[in-house]
């Protein structure tokens, strides 16, 4: 298809009116991090563009009673620096500032990292450990969907043609509560995760396990929840030799999982993962409150 | 074609742009701001830069139809009507961080993207501030020391 319009959406109204218009020949673009890369390489070839990255209903992180929300077009500057998401879930901050670099963070949004569904999205595993919840809207419905079943391949999401991700939710922290994130990449800046990890946690006084999700970035088609490992942690007493196990364990699923692909993964990441998960679970105990 | 209104460096033009041009391709073709250098056009490098409504942005990743209303402010900007070189720029040269120059208009607008919010940034927060920007010469020593210094600078009430 050609390009032959391009919108710079005001209101959401007119997103969706667009976007029922015009269905499978319009895209949409927010921070244009992976878009215009796409669109250059014709991997893309949208007939007309709508660019929500100015629609205010679509920006914002709210408490809304017992959720926060964040709408889909929310930077992940912001995200870094919000002051409305808790220091018990730091780890989503910490996600966001792992993003890229600067001018990549105030381009590019929660909903892009999202939608464009790559294996290595950074804040989807922080966001799959904080059981969120992809908000989705159309012009004549609203829908939710948990963000775990919101994938379908790498780069496919759940999404119809006249339907955007509005927000993502997911239940403000409790006490008891923490989650850490850790990134491995080649460097700091603008590497693309080789391994991300998200871990919630949820303990009583004793550091038993309550509760526990894992979320994971770069270690399948597309981000998700590690339910083997999050069973083998539930229940037990977080001493170091129960995590010390877990860690071996998680390297075993991964030995499993990554054994028909190249060694740079199927040799390295079931062995980094140990040292990574480790981190990540004991971010999250350091910041439980 | 689509026209659309923005701000460059304080200035306001109405221009009409391609439905796929760039920002980048709009700052440097159309509107002659070749101060704004392309590098890897994957948001990379870093060398495309621009601060858009105050915060630095990789001009090859934001389609020029998306700055409709934007206020940009490329390095052509910084420098004063008479000549005089910002503090920032002036930094750069007194303390050697400047070799081919590539990098630098991005790196000097990724300073002040940085010191417009931060006046007094550690050396942490500087290498995070241009962490979006690659410079194949200098090895980044000289152009930390050319942001504390500019901030010095600044913080004097300019150079």
């Amino acid at each position: 298809m050609e390009l032959k319009k391009v919108i710079k959406a005001e209101k959401l109204d007119e997103v969706l009116n667009l976007l029922a218009e015009n269905r499978e020949r319009a895209k949409v673009i927010a921070g244009g991090t992976d878009f215009v890369i796409q669109l250059r390489e014709k991997k893309i070839a949208p007939e007309v563009i709508i660019d929500i990255s100015d629609v205010d209903e679509l920006n914002f992180i709210r408490k809304s009673g017992e959720f926060i929300e964040i709408g889909a077009a929310t930077k992940f500057t912001t995200i870094k620096n919000s002051g409305i998401i808790s220091d018990a879930f730091k780890g989503l901050k910490d996600a966001a500032g792992h993003v890229g670099s600067p001018q990549i963070r105030n381009l590019g949004t929660v909903g892009g990292n999202i939608c464009n569904g790559s294996p290595a999205a950074d804040t989807v595993p922080a966001l799959l450990a904080l059981g969120a919840v992809a908000v989705v809207k159309s012009k004549n419905n609203t829908r939710e969907v948990p963000l775990e079943e919101f994938y379908l391949d790498r780069g496919k999401v759940k999404l119809e043609p006249d339907e955007i991700l509005y927000a993502v939710k997911f239940l403000n922290s409790k006490p008891g509560q923490g989650l850490g994130f850790v990134k491995l990449g080649l460097r700091n800046a603008l590497a693309i995760s080789s391994i991300s990890i998200a871990v919630f946690v949820e303990t009583d006084n004793d550091i038993n396990c309550k509760d526990v999700r894992i979320g994971s970035g770069a270690l399948a088609k597309f981000p998700i929840r590690e339910k083997e490992v999050e069973a083998f942690l539930k229940g037990k007493t977080l001493h170091e030799d129960v995590i010390e196990e877990a860690t071996e364990f998680f390297g075993k699923i991964l030995e499993q999982r990554l054994a028909g692909r190249p060694p740079v993964e199927k040799d390295y990441k079931p062995y980094a993962i140990k040292g990574v998960f480790k981190e990540a679970l004991n971010k999250a105990l350091s910041v439980v409150c | 074609m689509k026209t659309i209104s923005l701000k460059v460096n304080g200035k306001p033009y109405t221009v009409e742009v391609e439905e796929d041009m760039r920002l980048l391709d709009l700052l440097r073709d159309k509107l002659g701001f070749t101060g704004v250098k392309e590098g890897c056009a994957e948001g990379e490098c870093g060398a495309c830069s621009v601060i858009m409504d105050g915060n630095l942005v990789t001009s090859c990743l934001v389609m020029a139809f998306q700055a409709d209303g934007k206020e940009i402010i490329t390095i052509e900007g910084l420098q004063s009507e008479d000549g005089t070189l910002h503090p920032i720029q002036q930094a750069f040269l007194d303390e050697g961080a400047v070799q081919c120059g590539f990098c630098t208009p991005a790196m000097v607008l990724a300073a002040k993207a940085l010191l417009d919010k931060n006046p007094n940034p550690t050396d942490e927060q500087i290498k995070e501030g241009i962490s979006g920007n690659l410079c194949r010469c200098t090895g980044y020593a000289k152009i930390v020391s050319a942001v504390k210094k500019a901030a010095e600078y600044l913080n004097q009430g300019g150079k």
